[in-house]
């Protein structure tokens, strides 16, 4: 057989994409006939760079989806080598294909250890898209606890946490990243008190966002604090605890899952870069916001300082909120691929696109097919993301 | 470019549409709208807030945004369309022969370059005039709008000026091209009263001097009356009655204008025999404007099938001077007619004290260097010895202009902050000392508040009713849920909303509803004490009629004690038991309504009654300005508070007043005021306002 030309290996390429392109069309046109009722969410289909930015993301996400754990659209084995494919181009034909049932051709070739180009960045997308909005949930978690406070009572307190903002913000990223995977240091369990501590704000922010709101009403409140508060300290308890590590709270037939120590890292550093960012957005908001009159007819009418922050400042300080939890994950996409180049945190065989452009950088003179699709895969993601803050940033504006 | 000579009329529209396009529809924003304005004259656009007179003043300046556009008819200045002119020739002509001047002062400045150099700026754009005439100029001009020290001005930047005195510079740098027309948008609506005498007087003066046409946009009858030649009343973007002061003023002929009048208050009206009549119903939205006549459906004098269909033309009034009203019924509508009074209210009995105040300080100390505490500390005396006594069912106003304390006397009594030094007794006990967070609920919920701006006194994220239901549950009212939404219901139909507007979110609701939801919220657990801070003065004219009297009607039907804190004496007149006077932190005199608007007054009291503008061309008022601004409370004057604007202080022997702050004396039973003036002085004062012989 020959090798596939470039407008064929095209053609194959979008016909494995079916599936996503299936999806985007169904949800392209529900959200536009039914755009009117659907608020803020309705309105970014008015804006073209929206459209595109929401495409280009909703491309990603249905193929993390789709070709991760549904296993669709990828055409081998991610980690399955070959033998004979190293290094070879793309549409190369796959020797002995139909006797073992695989697929006909590496559509992108093979990378330096003769795996499927594109197979691996179809499953790279599942680890960025499971990993970057979760970490910048937490993230904007812990930003919100902290700066609501600093924003919202000012004086001492804000001055404290600005300054250690500033002191996170002002400490070299890499070095800190390079501080946290070395093995003396998570031998002495830093990365993991580090977790614990991280963790507990979306507890803490749940637990002071259904008190301040039901506190009068002692009989909701208790039953549904108590559930709320097991259920998330459990997931709490399972994430950080780990059977033989620093932090062996949960007995092992509690621990319901076990985060890869290596995860956890990533997580670690990306929510403790990210926060400082946050929390000053947040103190800025507050700031503005608290000076408003339904504030004040808050104040006079003798609620606590904590229903005031949550429950009248907050939701009138999401639209900015909303534009930059576009943005950041697209910076946190970015950290991640750095965290993948330098080899940190995730194993090495994983198939995230920081790492894949780690392994082919190193004979990027001679091949450049297995770093480039990865690096492509990176940028229109970040660049979905950026349109998609625009878009929404320009609609929230309009009337 | 040269100025041509022109006789003819300065700025002719005929027949201007505007409309705004939006993703949904056509929003006309203005239809069908003409006027003259003649070398010299000033003519003055009123209307309420969405009535279109401000795109009128866009659009003449060809400034209508990316959505806004001239859907029909023709802007003609000087004779030369508006419409038809290229973007280079219409910027040689703005700025040069077409000025305007904003409502936000600071906001029309560049906050990063010197007053000079933006003044010099205007000649030497348009005219190439060089550097130094150009401060020639900038000093002339600077003189003109009657700025102290022109040389140290032209040398600062905008934020280390006061309000007013950067709106001097605005009009200052309006002037500075000797402008044929100036257009001019709220100009005073963010200054305080006694300033925005000063900028109307100077606004009169210039015109006289300089010739120039006026534009004057404003909601406020009075100071359209005092600065313009002619008037045109808009209503939901139609002009609806044009004509000379005198004619609309006295011999009205539209049904809106008559209801406008009737909704301001003049002296002479009053809450209980006298009430003002507040226009029933709501402004029309742009694009839900009735068929016919746009006023048809709030006209007292609506008659199906004539008001309601077809176009109505602007008609001409016979015998009055280019008087116009579009109205089909103006010529048999009898204009005379009395004002038809509802019963009149009984004027409900005050009881017992229920709040006094004994020489409340409230004194804030703010350190110099914020970051570490260190430095200096300097102390601002935000409240100086206050005493006063509130009793039930009785309507206390609080008078005084931005920096006079009583925003900080209102915090102090809500608990927000504590006080210095001096006593509040509710009900006999002290709360003073208690913060809100550890006041009982009965006396968080028997002292609450209406606040200001009604775009901002509801949380936007959080339905009507979910706002009401939150207050009930804090005041712990109602066992359940169910029986905290029935009185939520409750509440609504007290402040005459519809019961389906607990379901709405706030930017569903008008300006008004807004403020009546907020009245409804502070009288949710029962308040006894209301502290209402400037509550209608965001509002529209018709409006305010309505949620005036609602406030009159629901402390008559609770036997409420109102603290109606204003800057506006003609509402304070109306709806006021007793009034209290502030200045600087000071009381400066306390007495019931009549006693406080009658001499003698204090000083500061009779200036404020000068400056204040009235809607009523048989009223004739002693002009008194106040020079200069309102001291900074960190830096206050020696001696009485007000002694550096006063224009009695020479009557005072041995230059007392910079030395001692003057004692509270009582004058009669029940007025102090806080003067070092004889009482021979006192006894000497006429009284501002005085009704022409009829």
């Amino acid at each position: 057989m020959e090798p596939l030309s470039w407008g064929a290996i095209t053609l194959r390429m979008l016909a494995q994409f079916a599936p996503v392109w299936i999806a985007l069309i169904a949800t392209f046109t529900v959200s536009i006939i039914y755009k009117r009722k659907l608020g803020l969410y309705g309105k970014l289909f008015d804006s073209t760079i929206g459209m595109i930015g929401f495409g280009l993301v909703m491309f990603w996400v249905f193929t993390a989806i789709l070709g991760g754990p549904m296993d669709m659209i990828v055409t081998h084995d991610a980690l399955t080598q070959i033998s004979g494919l190293k290094n070879k181009t793309p549409g190369v034909v796959v020797p002995g294909a139909q006797e073992n049932g695989l697929y006909s051709y590496y559509l992108l070739g093979g990378d330096n250890l003769a795996r499927d180009v594109f197979s691996r960045m179809v499953k790279g997308s599942w680890v960025v898209i499971a990993i970057a909005p979760l970490a910048t949930l937490f993230a904007f978690m812990v930003g919100i606890t902290l700066g609501l406070p600093a924003g919202y009572f000012g004086g001492k307190l804000d001055t404290a946490l600005s300054f250690f903002a500033n002191l996170i913000l002002a400490f070299p990223v890499i070095l800190l990243f390079y501080l946290l995977v070395t093995p003396e240091i998570v031998e002495t369990g830093i990365p993991s008190y580090m977790a614990a501590v991280l963790f507990i704000f979306p507890l803490i922010f749940a637990t002071v966002l259904l008190n301040s709101r039901y506190h009068t009403q002692p009989r909701i409140r208790t039953p549904l604090l108590i559930g709320v508060l097991v259920v998330l300290g459990w997931l709490y308890l399972s994430t950080i605890s780990e059977v033989g590590s620093k932090i062996a709270i949960l007995p092992s037939f509690l621990d319901g899952f076990d985060v890869p120590g290596g995860i956890l890292v990533v997580f670690v550093s990306v929510v403790f870069v990210n926060s400082p960012t946050v929390f000053r957005i947040v103190r800025s908001l507050a700031l503005d916001i608290k000076t408003r009159d339904y504030v004040a007819a808050a104040q006079t009418r003798g609620e606590g300082a904590w229903y005031i922050m949550l429950w009248e400042i907050l939701p009138n300080a999401r639209g900015p909120l909303i534009v930059d939890f576009c943005l950041r994950i697209g910076y946190t996409t970015i950290l991640l691929g750095t965290l993948g180049f330098f080899g940190l945190g995730l194993p090495p065989e994983s198939p995230d696109w920081g790492s894949t452009i780690n392994e082919g950088r190193k004979l990027l003179s001679i091949y450049l097919h297995p770093a480039l699709p990865p690096a492509l895969a990176l940028l229109s993601l970040v660049l979905g993301l950026n349109l998609l803050a625009d878009g929404l940033r320009e609609e929230s504006l309009r009337d | 470019m040269t100025k041509s000579d022109y006789d003819g009329p300065i700025l002719e529209i005929d027949k201007l549409s505007i409309s705004f396009f939006t993703r949904l529809r056509e929003i006309p924003a203005v239809m069908d709208f003409s006027c003259v304005v003649q070398p010299g004259e000033a003519m003055g656009l009123v209307g309420e807030s969405g009535c279109g007179k401000s795109t009128v003043a866009l659009g003449v300046m060809q400034d209508l945004g990316v959505n806004g556009r001239i859907v029909g008819g023709s802007i003609k200045f000087k004779g030369r369309d508006l419409n038809a002119m290229s973007q280079e020739e219409l910027r040689a002509i703005r700025g040069s022969e077409i000025a305007m001047i904003y409502q936000e002062p600071m906001a029309s400045l560049n906050p990063a370059m010197k007053i000079g150099n933006q003044l010099m700026e205007v000649p030497m754009i348009h005219e190439g005039t060089s550097a130094a005439d150009a401060y020639q100029m900038a000093l002339e001009v600077v003189t003109d709008v009657k700025l102290p020290d022109p040389e140290r001005i032209l040398k600062s930047y905008p934020h280390q000026l006061s309000g007013g005195q950067q709106q001097r510079i605005v009009i200052a740098m309006a002037l500075m091209s000797k402008p044929a027309l100036l257009i001019l948008d709220e100009p005073t609506t963010a200054l305080d009263v006694t300033v925005e005498a000063g900028i109307v007087q100077l606004v009169k003066d210039l015109g006289k001097k300089y010739g120039t046409s006026m534009l004057f946009i404003s909601h406020n009858l009075g100071l359209v009356l005092e600065t313009c030649d002619r008037i045109c009343v808009m209503y939901s973007g139609e002009a609806v009655e044009t004509g000379s002061i005198e004619d609309v003023f006295d011999k009205m002929q539209h049904p809106y204008t008559q209801a406008l009048f009737r909704s301001i208050p003049l002296p002479g009206a009053d809450k209980n025999t006298h009430p003002l009549v507040a226009i029933p119903g709501n402004f029309p939205l742009p694009h839900e404007r009735p068929s016919g006549c746009n006023f048809g459906p709030r006209c007292d004098y609506f008659e199906a099938g004539r008001c309601d269909t077809g176009h109505i033309r602007m008609d001409e009034i016979a015998g009055d001077d280019r008087h116009g009203s579009r109205c089909v019924k103006f010529r048999e509508i009898d204009w005379d007619a009395p004002i038809t009074v509802g019963e009149a209210k009984e004027k409900a009995e005050i009881g017992k004290v229920v709040l006094k105040m004994d020489n409340l300080k409230k004194y804030y100390e703010v350190a110099a260097n914020a970051l570490f505490g260190g430095g200096d500390k300097k102390v601002v005396k935000a409240n100086e010895t206050l005493s006063f006594e509130a009793r039930e069912s009785e309507t206390l106003a609080i008078v005084g202009e931005s920096g006079c304390g009583k925003s900080t006397f209102a915090k102090v009594l809500m608990g927000l902050e504590t006080a210095t030094d001096g006593e509040i007794l509710l009900d006999g006990n002290n709360i003073e000392d208690i913060p809100i967070q550890d006041r009982g609920t009965d006396i968080v919920s028997s002292i609450q508040m209406v606040f200001q701006n009604p775009f901002d006194t509801l949380n936007p994220s959080m339905t009507v009713g979910r706002q009401i239901v939150r207050a009930l549950e804090i005041f712990g009212i109602g066992a359940n849920d169910a029986e905290r939404q029935q009185r939520t219901l409750e509440l609504l139909d007290l402040v005459k909303l519809p019961r389906e507007f607990s379901e709405r979110m706030p930017r569903q609701l008008s300006g008004g509803q807004k403020q009546r939801v907020g009245i409804a919220r502070a009288f949710a657990g029962g308040a006894r004490i209301v502290v209402a801070d400037e509550p209608v003065s965001a509002l529209d004219v018709s409006v305010q009629a309505a949620v005036t009297d609602l406030l009159m009607e629901i402390q008559r039907e609770e036997k409420t004690t109102l603290l109606f804190i204003s800057h506006d004496l003609s509402i304070v007149r109306y709806l006021a038991d007793r009034v209290m006077v502030m200045y600087l932190g000071h009381v400066v005199e306390l007495g019931d309504t009549d006693q406080v608007f009658s001499p003698p007054y204090h000083p500061y009291t009779e200036a404020l009654l000068s400056a204040v503008p009235i809607a009523d061309t048989s009223v004739q008022k002693q002009q008194i300005v106040l020079d200069g601004d309102i001291p900074s409370a960190m830096n206050p004057p020696t001696g009485c508070p007000f002694q550096t604007r006063c224009r009695w202080k020479d009557d005072v022997a041995d230059g007392l007043c910079d030395i001692d702050v003057p004692p509270m004396r009582t004058l009669a039973d029940g007025h102090q005021i806080k003067c070092h003036l004889p009482a021979e002085v006192l006894a000497r004062m006429e009284p501002v306002i005085k009704m022409a012989a009829e």
